[in-house]
């Protein structure tokens, strides 16, 4: 119950003051629980024109266990895995460092950040992060085209 | 108001975690877990403040402070500064009666009384002895609104609470429709509705992008040139159509994904990418019935290899425990012949040792004797002999 105060107390003040190129919402009125976020490519990055969307799950636990974070989008990402699953691998949305105290608005902003510069420490596709570091042109067209072919 | 409350809170009691504050509090007076003002503050060795019951939560769950992980155990866990309990409590908050009409706001602290013994909206229990209604306070006084009373118009029992609420459905009533204020009796009501012709209504194909909505007398007019009316069986075709064709592209798709590794190489580039991707695209699409049989033999194929390699794995694990038992055994058995060996030499040894030292005995003897009445030159002979036989001695030691 307390969970709930929480995230909707989180909502209205996202929406208060949302993100630049981060929208989000419910995906319905009566579950919490469930977040739609919306992700515009940030220009001057490969993913620049793109849409993208996401699932954001918060457990029955929060805010004692992290949320999850889902690109339903395909993205060509070193911290995104290229799977039906598409999970975004953030450093603060492992259980072992997450924190009560991170805020939802806070883990979208580092997603968000994320398009800008990823995170190849992070990564969980490891041949597309060793891509990013030594051949950035070849990573940056792969990019572009699937950002251009999924994300429109 | 509220027909029954639960019966057995006679009062309700205030959830101070669901108030509305009247001003939004500072930052500072949140607490990091349920971003709420606090609630019984209590302060950690590391000097972080939460709610009592937050606190105690998370501990529950892991032994670190919420805010910078450090170890934290329930006995670092005091009782805030009164300062901070003061500037919490002092917040000002609204009634959480506020909703059916309280516009009284006060202090935190001071709300639960306020709620308990002033407030007009607050639920309690009905004055008339045997009823266990709930009433509003401001309602209390009069007669107990939960008693039935028949219904002057259907004879009916109804309660004096629902009477209001009865009315608009009573069947010997009648109502006005919203749409076009004839009166129609209550039971009709609901057939009317589905054919009232000032009811304002949306095209037949608003679900496939027409905007128009008129009321319903009107709109046949309009359904007679609408576009997207004279195109709704195709589109609707098409609908269906690309619902079926996406289920088969999703079947399909995750064949190929048990197939051809969905991950491209990195060494292939960005033109080898694109190349799978179109591949996606163009193997929906293309997939005829012999390229589908084709794929699922491929995937009976490798299924079958895999079991076989499966299948000779485990032979190839069971052959290594066997040959370790056998090493093992073998390994046993010359263990054990090696100690009747060694007890064998052992005695031999011991045989030895003591023929040896009877033969010294006696030749000690022989040489002492003789040695006396002889020169020194045969002394030093009687001495070489000693040392010999100590000599050997030794050697039957060392074997």
């Amino acid at each position: 119950m307390a969970a709930v105060k929480r995230i909707t107390r989180e909502l209205a003040e996202f929406s208060n003051n949302p993100l630049p190129g981060v929208s989000a919402g419910l995906v319905s009125e009566k579950d919490v629980f469930k977040w739609n976020v919306i992700l515009t490519g940030p220009k001057g990055s490969p993913y620049s024109g793109g849409v993208f969307t996401l699932n954001l799950n918060l457990p029955t636990e929060y805010p004692f266990k992290p949320p999850t974070l889902n690109f339903t989008t395909k993205i060509y990402h070193p911290n995104v895995s290229n799977d039906d699953k598409g999970s975004m691998c953030l450093g603060i949305l492992r259980s072992d460092s997450w924190k009560p105290s991170c805020k939802i608005s806070q883990v979208l902003e580092m997603a968000a950040g994320l398009l800008n510069e990823p995170n190849v420490d992070d990564a969980v596709e490891t041949s597309i992060a060793d891509e990013y570091k030594n051949s950035p042109d070849s990573f940056e067209k792969t990019a572009r085209e699937w950002t251009r072919q999924y994300a429109k | 108001m509220a027909p029954s409350r639960s019966s057995k809170n006679s009062l309700q009691s205030v959830d101070l975690r669901a108030l509305d504050y009247l001003t939004s509090p500072s930052a500072n007076l949140l607490c990091p877990i349920c971003h709420a003002p606090l609630i019984t503050p209590v302060q950690t060795r590391c000097l972080h403040t939460f709610c009592s019951a937050c606190i105690s939560l998370s501990l529950e769950r892991s032994l670190t402070c919420p805010v910078d992980r450090k170890p934290l155990n329930h006995d670092d866990v005091t009782p805030a500064p009164i300062m901070i309990a003061n500037l919490v409590n002092d917040l000002v908050v609204l009634c959480p009666n506020r909703e059916k009409g309280c516009t009284t706001s006060c202090a935190r602290w001071l709300v639960e009384s306020h709620v308990r013994e002033d407030c007009e909206f607050a639920a309690i229990k009905c004055a008339k002895e045997g009823c266990d209604g709930m009433v509003e306070r401001r309602e209390a006084e009069g007669e107990c609104v939960h008693e039935e009373v028949e219904c002057a118009f259907c004879q009916g029992p109804i309660r004096k609470l629902d009477i209001e609420i009865h009315y608009k459905e009573c069947p010997k009533l009648s109502s006005d429709c919203r749409y076009c204020s004839k009166s129609f009796p209550n039971p009709e009501l609901g057939a009317h509705k589905l054919i009232c012709p000032d009811e304002v209504i949306d095209c037949a194909a608003s679900h496939f992008g027409c905007s128009y909505s008129s009321r319903r007398s009107e709109l046949d007019e309009h359904l007679s040139h609408c576009h997207f009316v004279a195109l709704t069986p195709i589109l609707q075709l098409h609908t269906e159509r690309i619902e079926t064709l996406e289920l088969e592209n999703k079947a399909v798709r995750q064949k190929l994904d048990l197939l051809v590794p969905p991950r491209p190489l990195p060494t292939q580039g960005s033109g080898a990418n694109s190349s799978t991707a179109n591949d996606y695209n163009s193997a929906g699409r293309d997939m005829t019935s012999e390229m589908q049989d084709y794929t699922y033999h491929l995937y009976s194929e490798y299924e079958q290899l895999r079991s076989d390699v499966e299948r000779l794995n485990a032979q190839i694990r069971e052959l290594d425990v066997k040959q370790d038992m056998a090493r093992f055994n073998e390994g046993l058995r010359y263990n054990d012949e090696m100690a009747g060996v060694r007890a064998a030499i052992n005695g031999l040894r011991m045989q030895l040792h003591w023929l040896v030292a009877s033969r010294r005995e006696t030749g000690a003897g022989g040489a002492g004797a003789a040695a006396g009445p002889r020169s020194i030159g045969g002394s030093s002979v009687g001495g070489d002999g000693r040392r010999m036989s100590v000599d050997s001695a030794r050697q039957v030691v060392k074997l």
